[in-house]
């Protein structure tokens, strides 16, 4: 046990908690925002992880999931647009929050590796995970209706 | 008889492919674990084919 597999226990479970309460609670436009933060919460876990345990591999997971989850939200964004444009699925400062998390786990992250090309991917992780989030977010609180018909 | 393209056209063109094609292969040298003589034949031939495809996507986008 270190501060990199403590920090990312924290992010998970907290994360994992919130997300399971959201999922399970509420109406849709609630439902969907909470599985949209699972990808915000598991991406920057695992990017811990694998520095915890030394296994690079793990950054792949975490690629892959901020390239497909915000991808995934983006669907039920077309599916539900009728629910969500009745309730407005709108919640900017979890988004910006869940940013932050990414962001922090990202840069800290950076620091603990150091200058080369695992620092390059970490920062297109990073990048992806933040613009892939706050598009959904967008996509859910209908900043896209001009291109519903798409 | 064969339709004539305009040089700046193709000039364009090849300018456009060849940036695609130098960001995706990159993104590829970035992104894998050990960089090698296989990795880097692999990364450029699947940037290649990457290049033509982003822009046709870009071109189907942006003149609907």
């Amino acid at each position: 046990m270190n501060g990199w597999i403590l920090a990312a226990t924290v992010a998970l479970g907290g994360g994992g908690a919130a997300v399971l309460w959201g999922v399970t609670t509420g109406p849709p436009a609630r439902r969907v925002i909470a599985q949209n933060l699972a990808t915000s919460a598991v991406c920057p876990a695992l990017l811990l992880l694998s520095q915890g345990y030394g296994r690079p591999a793990y950054v792949d997971l975490a690629l892959l999931l901020a390239l497909l989850g915000p991808v995934g939200t983006l669907v039920f964004a077309r599916l539900l647009c009728d629910d969500l444009s009745e309730e407005g699925a709108s919640a900017w400062a979890l988004t910006w929050t869940a940013a932050g998390l990414g962001a922090a786990a990202v840069v800290a992250l950076c620091v603990a590796v150091g200058p080369g090309r695992a620092m390059v991917k970490l920062l297109v992780v990073g990048a992806l995970l933040i613009s892939g989030n706050v598009i959904a977010s967008r996509a859910l609180a209908g900043g896209f209706r001009g291109v519903r018909g798409g | 008889m064969t339709r004539r393209t305009a040089p700046r056209a193709v000039l364009l063109a090849a300018g456009e492919l060849l940036a695609w094609w130098a960001a995706l292969a990159l993104l590829w040298l970035v992104l894998i674990s050990s960089v090698d003589t296989l990795e880097r034949i692999v990364g450029a031939s699947c940037a290649a084919v990457g290049a033509i495809l982003a822009r046709l996507g870009r071109r189907a986008v942006t003149w609907r």
